[in-house]
C-alpha cells in the first residue's frame, strides 16, 4: 500500500509508547476541573434557553418565528447549513486524510470525528423544529401508509437530504467508534476503578488487540472511510440542492454543489482549529498536538479560502455575463452595496480575505492569531449562508411580494440552545473519552521521532 | 482450555524479526498482540481478510434493492408524475448511491463485529494487559504433541530474539 513520507517530528518529547498512553489518559484521571464545570454550566444555560425556544415553536406554531411569505427560510435553515458544515469536518480530517495517507492526521481525528457527531445532532434538530407540526416527523419517511399508499417524493432534494444526512450520521457515528475501541480496551486495563472497568469493559466490546483484530481493524477503517468519503461530497451537494433546484436568483446556479463543499470543509476545518486549539491548551497536549499541525491545518485553510474567493467571484461574474438582470439585481444591487451589504462584506472578510494572513509563517506560528482567525472563519461562514438565504429570498423576482427579515428571540434561543448541546456534547467528549487516538498516534510514533527505550539501550 | 507459551517484547521491530526466527524454525506463530497494528504482521502470519468483499457485495445489493424499491414505489405501485418528470427519473440516481453506501456502510459495520466477535460487555482476560499499553506478545499455541525439547527450544528463540519475557498462559483469550 502506498505510504507518504513523514515530514518532520509529529510527536515531540521523545515519549515512549508508554508516556502517550499515559499523557492522553491523565485528564481523565483527574479530578474534573473547575473551567469544565463553568464550561458546561454556561453550555447546559444554553441548551435550556433553547428547549425553551422549541417549546415555544411547537407549541406556537412556526409563527413565533419571523418568517414572512416571501422569506420562508430563515435563521432554521442558516444554522442547519452551518451545523452540517462545521460537521463536515470530521469526515474530512478523519477520512480524506487517511485516504490520502497523511499522518499528522491521528493527533487530530478522533476530536474532529467527535465534533461531526454533535454537529449534525445540533444540525438535525433544525428541520425537525421547522416542519412545525414534529409529530408529523415521520411522514418523510417511505413508509406503506393508507393513503394509496402516497410515497414520498423521492425527487424532492428535501427528501434527499433527510436520506444523506441520517446516512453521514450513520456513517460517521461507525467509523468514530470503531476507532475508539482500541483506546477503550486500554483504560479497561489500566483503571483501577470498579465502575470505570465495567463501564469500559462493556465499551471496548472485548477487544484484545490480536494480529487478526487489528488486520480486520485497519480493514474497517478504511472500508468505512472509502464509503464516506464520496458522502460528504454528496451531502452537502445534496444540501446545495435545496436551493438551486429551485428559480430564486441568487440560488439557481451550478456552481452551488461544490461551492457549499468546500465550504463545509472550510468551515469544518476551521471550527476544528477553534476545539484543537483549546483542547491543547487545557489538556497541556503540547507535545502531541504541535505547533506543526496547527501549521498544517493553517495551510489547508488558506487554498480553500483562495478557491471560496474564487467561489465569490465566479458568481458575480456569472450574474454579470448571464445577461440575467434579477441575477444581477441580487447580487450587485442586493448583497454588494443594498440593504445586506454588510453580512455580504462580512462574509467576504472573514472567509476570503483574513484566512490570506495563513501565507505569513509568523501568524502560523502564533497560536493566538490562528485562533482568532479560525474564529472569523466560522463567524464569516454563518453569514454566507444569511446571505444566500436571505438576500435571495427578501427581493425576488416579483417586487410586490418584497419583504425584510430578522429573527425573533425564539430563532435566536433556538440557535443558542444547539451551541449549548454542541458545546456539552463536546465537554462529554474531553472528559469521558480519550480526545486523542492512543492506537493510532503510537503507529506513527516510530516514524517521526526516536524513541526513549530504544537510546537507552544503544 | 489450550495453553499457549507467550513471549514478551517492547519494540515492534524486534517482534518481527522474532515471527521470522521462529517461523524459520517451523514454529508456528498463533498471534501477536500489541498496542497498535505493526505492519508487516499480517502478511507473516498469512492472515487474509475478506471484509472487502463483503463490502462490495453489500454495496451491489443495496445499489438493486434500492433501485428496485425506486422503480417499483414510483413506476408500479402509485405512478405520480412530478413537475411533468417521466416515472423512472434519472435523479433516482442520488438515492441509489446514498442508499448504497447507507447499506454498505451498516453491514460492514455489523460484519466487522460479527466476524471479530466483538460486542458489549465482552469478557475478556489479556495474557498480558500491557499489550493495550507498551508490549508486544507473540503467542505460539501448545499442541498436544510437542516434546519437552520442542518448548524449550521455543523459549530458546524467543530469548534469543529479545523477549523480556517468557511464560505460559491457559488463558483461552480468543475463545
Amino acid at each position: 500500500m502506498y505510504n507518504t513520507r513523514v515530514r518532520g517530528v509529529l510527536i515531540k518529547g521523545n515519549k515512549s509508547y508508554s508516556d502517550i498512553t499515559h499523557d492522553v489518559l491523565r485528564p481523565m484521571n483527574e479530578k474534573t476541573p473547575l473551567w469544565w464545570w463553568v464550561a458546561a454550566f454556561l453550555a447546559s444555560g444554553a441548551l435550556f434557553w433553547g428547549v425553551w425556544g422549541f417549546y415555544n415553536t411547537i407549541s406556537t406554531g412556526i409563527g413565533a418565528w419571523g418568517l414572512n411569505n416571501n422569506v420562508a427560510w430563515g435563521w432554521a435553515i442558516i444554522n442547519f447549513v452551518w451545523w452540517i458544515g462545521i460537521g463536515h469536518a470530521g469526515t474530512a480530517f478523519s477520512i480524506f486524510l487517511l485516504i490520502v495517507r497523511q499522518k499528522w492526521r491521528t493527533s487530530i481525528n478522533r476530536a474532529a470525528e467527535a465534533m461531526t457527531i454533535f454537529a449534525v445532532m445540533a444540525a438535525g434538530l433544525f428541520p425537525l423544529i421547522h416542519m412545525g407540526r414534529i409529530w408529523d416527523g415521520f411522514f418523510i419517511f417511505p413508509y406503506w401508509n393508507t393513503r394509496g399508499p402516497l410515497w414520498d417524493n423521492f425527487n424532492s432534494p428535501l427528501f434527499w437530504d433527510v436520506v444523506a444526512i441520517s446516512t453521514y450520521f450513520m456513517a460517521s457515528f461507525a467509523f468514530w467508534y470503531i476507532g475508539m475501541i482500541p483506546d477503550f480496551a486500554t483504560i479497561r486495563e489500566r483503571t483501577t476503578s470498579k465502575m470505570k472497568q465495567k463501564i469500559y469493559g462493556i465499551l471496548s466490546f472485548g477487544w484484545i488487540g490480536s494480529a487478526k483484530g487489528w488486520l480486520r481493524f485497519e480493514t474497517a477503517a478504511v472500508l468505512l472511510g472509502g464509503m464516506a468519503a464520496p458522502l460528504v461530497v454528496s451531502v452537502h451537494s445534496i444540501v446545495s440542492m435545496d436551493f438551486s433546484v429551485s428559480v430564486v436568483p441568487g440560488w439557481h446556479t451550478t456552481i452551488f454543489p461544490p461551492y457549499f463543499v468546500v465550504g463545509a470543509i472550510f468551515s469544518g476545518f476551521g471550527m476544528v482549529l477553534t476545539l484543537m486549539i483549546i483542547l491543547r491548551k487545557v489538556y497541556r497536549f503540547k507535545d502531541i498536538v504541535t505547533d506543526a499541525h496547527f501549521d498544517a491545518v493553517a495551510r489547508i485553510l488558506t487554498f480553500i479560502s483562495l478557491i471560496m474567493g474564487t467561489a465569490y467571484l465566479t458568481e458575480l461574474f456569472m450574474a454579470w455575463y448571464s445577461g440575467n438582470e434579477y441575477e444581477l439585481f441580487t447580487f450587485m444591487k442586493n448583497r454588494v452595496t443594498g440593504d445586506y451589504k454588510f453580512a455580504y462584506w462580512t462574509m467576504l472578510t472573514c472567509n476570503a480575505f483574513i484566512p490570506q494572513l495563513f501565507w505569513f509563517k509568523k501568524i502560523r506560528k502564533n497560536i493566538t492569531m490562528v485562533f482568532i482567525i479560525s474564529i472569523f472563519i466560522n463567524i464569516g461562514m454563518w453569514f454566507e449562508r444569511y446571505v444566500i438565504v436571505v438576500t435571495s429570498l427578501s427581493k425576488d423576482s416579483l417586487p410586490a411580494t418584497w419583504a425584510t427579515y430578522s429573527p425573533t428571540i425564539t430563532e435566536i434561543s433556538i440557535f443558542v440552545g444547539t451551541i449549548g448541546l454542541f458545546l456539552m456534547g463536546v465537554l462529554m467528549f474531553f472528559r469521558f473519552v480519550p480526545t486523542i487516538a492512543i492506537s493510532e498516534v503510537k503507529g506513527v510514533l516510530k516514524e517521526t521521532t526516536t524513541l526513549k527505550s530504544f537510546t537507552d539501550e544503544d | 482450555m489450550r495453553t499457549n507459551i507467550i513471549g514478551i517484547y517492547e519494540d515492534e521491530e524486534v517482534v518481527l524479526k522474532a515471527v521470522d526466527k521462529l517461523q524459520e524454525n517451523g514454529v508456528t506463530v498463533a498471534d501477536v498482540m500489541s498496542p497498535f497494528p505493526i505492519h508487516g504482521i499480517f502478511e507473516r502470519l498469512k492472515l487474509t481478510t475478506r471484509l472487502p468483499l463483503a463490502t462490495f457485495l453489500y454495496g451491489t445489493a443495496g445499489a438493486i434493492t434500492m433501485f428496485a424499491f425506486l422503480y417499483w414505489s414510483s413506476v408500479i405501485n402509485y405512478p405520480l408524475k412530478f413537475g411533468g418528470k417521466p416515472l423512472n427519473t434519472l435523479s433516482f440516481i442520488i438515492i441509489i448511491f446514498v442508499l448504497t453506501i447507507n447499506i454498505g456502510t451498516l453491514f460492514t459495520f455489523l460484519t466487522y463485529f460479527v466476524r471479530d466477535k466483538l460486542y458489549p460487555g465482552k469478557q475478556v482476560t489479556l495474557p498480558v494487559p500491557e499489550t493495550t499499553n507498551d508490549k508486544f506478545v507473540i503467542v505460539v499455541s501448545k499442541t498436544e504433541n510437542m516434546t519437552e525439547g520442542d518448548v524449550s527450544n521455543i523459549n530458546k528463540i524467543m530469548k534469543e530474539s529479545g523477549a523480556i519475557e517468557i511464560k505460559e498462559s491457559d488463558v483461552n483469550y480468543n475463545s
